[in-house]
């Protein structure tokens, strides 16, 4: 009775058909780690940067390039390296001796998905060189300024700060990216389907049977109709005390930014049309919360001796505030 | 530099040569260095008492006999202020000996007076005590609050307002925060402000009823935070399932 009474305003067929086949290309090879796979969907549908992190062999690289692969766009690969210069990734002028004449040689950042592995291991010079690039979707060099092809997405991946060689991301870096993906290890019987998937078959093979299943001019004409979902003023204002919060918290040195606000409420978007809704419940919010969030925010001193998280924060948050009905 | 070390460092070498060089030397005193009696005369001065006289006529040197100077008004009310605390608090005689408590009373009193001066005037030019509590101002949001919390809010009334005004949207509100408490007066939800609708529902997961109230969770959501239109017709089927759930309650 119900779903004939409230007839969809949005037609939200096309993408409900693309998260699934998406979930299902990956969950071929990805065992377990569904709430990973839905984030990693989201970001893509929500027009957002990802950063997965976990500790080395959780599949972050083989998450990234399944999401890269489902999609019929070109695709680049940046390896983060300590002597990783700007110009590696962005391009540099070249002289040309046929026309004399200096000719710009695009970098790997030209592409429409971009990997880019173990991001920590290079330093913030480099990681510099992605900010506008991931911002403002333009690179600009030697005072020209080149527009770069939609759709763009940054996947990068990073092994947690405590790992060896590693570098802290600059605050200004991580407020780029929409989510920070953590990816865990995966449970005794997802290990064991590992190993019994691996024992049986070629996962490298299976890798290249990943088909694209959408196409660029899909991906703009989703992101368009996730943009247009509606948000009940109160949850607008829900998500804001959320972010307010973080700026009031005596356990956070540093608070998350307005840019934070705009993704909680972009994210959020793109989980209420995952589960066949155009419009924003709290629920959505709170389960973008962690994911838009830990990341933007700095834990005092004093909180991290404790041995807190950013995340246990975030959730501390969340249970202050009241859910809008 | 280096030169300049050196010469530092000589200079402080010809110091401490010169500094052994003198050495002090004991000797018998001599003769004419012996005691010797004064014999000259001397003659004794006496007190002018004219002129004792006429300084002491004069008020700079009048130092003791000073009349005390009138209190002010200021002074007077701290000083009948602490009398009236002394008698208050007067230590009093005990068999073992004089008590500390009345010194401790006192004391503690003054402590929280001073304390409750402090607060007030902290309220008055509107300080936040949110940063020793570490809560957050409250925001403000654009929306009225009276109706969220639903242990006060008059049901019957409220849905009879709506409905007057033909607001069927808030009244689906009402109708669902009704149930909300409903379940929670009869212990089957444990209602907290910060949990979400879907939280309930988990709650509710091998209870009766578990299905009519995701269903109505479903027509709320989709009618409150979807902003779906209600018309008549289809707000009189979504009070019946209300209705017929609540009766399922009691």
């Amino acid at each position: 009775m119900e779903q004939e009474m409230f007839n969809q305003r949005t037609d939200l067929s096309e993408l409900s058909q693309a998260v699934e086949q998406i979930r299902q290309q990956l969950g071929k090879i990805i065992v377990g780690q569904t709430e990973t796979i839905d984030l990693l969907i989201a970001g893509l549908l929500a027009n957002g940067h990802l950063l997965l992190e976990g500790v080395p062999g959780v599949a972050k690289t083989l998450s990234a390039k399944l999401v890269a692969k489902s999609i019929a766009a070109t695709f680049s690969r940046i390896q983060f390296t300590p002597d990783l210069m700007p110009s590696d990734v962005l391009g540099t002028a070249v002289f040309s001796p046929k026309t004399a004449e200096f000719q710009f040689r695009q970098g790997p950042i030209f592409g429409n998905i971009i990997l880019v592995d173990e991001i920590n291991r290079a330093p913030a010079k480099t990681q510099s060189a992605l900010f506008e690039a991931m911002e403002e979707r333009q690179v600009t060099v030697d005072g020209t300024t080149y527009k770069l092809e939609e759709p763009f997405m940054v996947l990068a991946t990073q092994n947690p700060i405590e790992q060896e060689g590693t570098y802290r991301l600059p605050e200004a870096q991580l407020d780029r990216f929409l989510f920070k993906v953590e990816i865990k290890y995966p449970s005794l019987e997802e290990e064991i389907e590992i190993l019994t998937q691996q024992h049986q078959q070629n996962t490298q093979h299976q890798l290249e049977d990943i088909k694209p299943v959408l196409a660029i001019t899909q991906i703009i004409a989703l992101r368009a109709v996730i943009k247009s979902l509606f948000v009940e003023p109160k949850l607008l204002a829900y998500a804001a005390q959320i972010v307010h919060e973080t700026r009031q918290n005596k356990a956070l040195y540093l608070g998350a930014s307005p840019r934070a606000s705009l993704a909680l409420i972009n994210s959020a978007k793109a989980i209420a049309a995952m589960a066949g809704r155009d419009f924003v419940t709290p629920d959505d919010i709170i389960k973008v919360a962690t994911p838009v969030l830990a990341h933007r925010v700095m834990l005092s001193p004093e909180k991290e001796m404790e041995g807190l998280t950013t995340s246990d924060i975030i959730s501390q948050i969340i249970k202050k505030i009241e859910v809008p009905r | 530099m280096r030169i300049l070390l050196l010469v530092v460092l000589l200079f402080f070498a010809e110091d401490l040569q010169a500094r052994q060089a003198v050495k002090p030397v004991l000797s018998k005193p001599k003769d004419s260095m012996l005691l010797k009696l004064d014999s000259s005369k001397t003659q004794v001065k006496q007190f002018d008492n004219e002129t004792i006289q006429r300084y002491k006529s004069q008020k700079e040197f009048q130092y003791g006999d000073e009349e005390p100077e009138s209190l002010s008004w200021w002074d007077r009310f701290w000083r009948s202020f602490w009398n009236w605390i002394n008698r208050l608090f007067g230590e009093r005689q005990t068999s073992s000996g004089p008590s500390i408590w009345p010194k401790v009373l006192k004391y503690a009193t003054l402590a929280i007076g001073i304390g409750v001066i402090i607060f007030a005037v902290f309220k008055l030019i509107g300080v936040d005590f949110n940063w020793f509590t570490g809560k957050s101002k409250a925001v403000d949001v654009p929306y009225d609050e009276h109706l969220e919390n639903i242990h006060e809010i008059s049901f019957d009334e409220e849905i009879a307002n709506s409905l007057q005004n033909g607001n069927y949207r808030l009244t689906v509100r009402l109708l669902y925060l009704q149930t909300l408490k409903q379940l929670s007066d009869r212990e089957i939800i444990d209602w907290l402000p910060n949990k979400t609708n879907s939280a309930y529902v988990q709650e509710m997961v091998g209870e009766n009823g578990h299905e009519a109230f995701a269903n109505l969770t479903y027509q709320f959501e989709y009618i409150w935070y979807g902003d779906f239109p209600v018309d008549k017709v289809s707000f009189a089927q979504i009070q019946q399932s209300f209705q017929q759930f609540n009766t399922t309650l009691r």
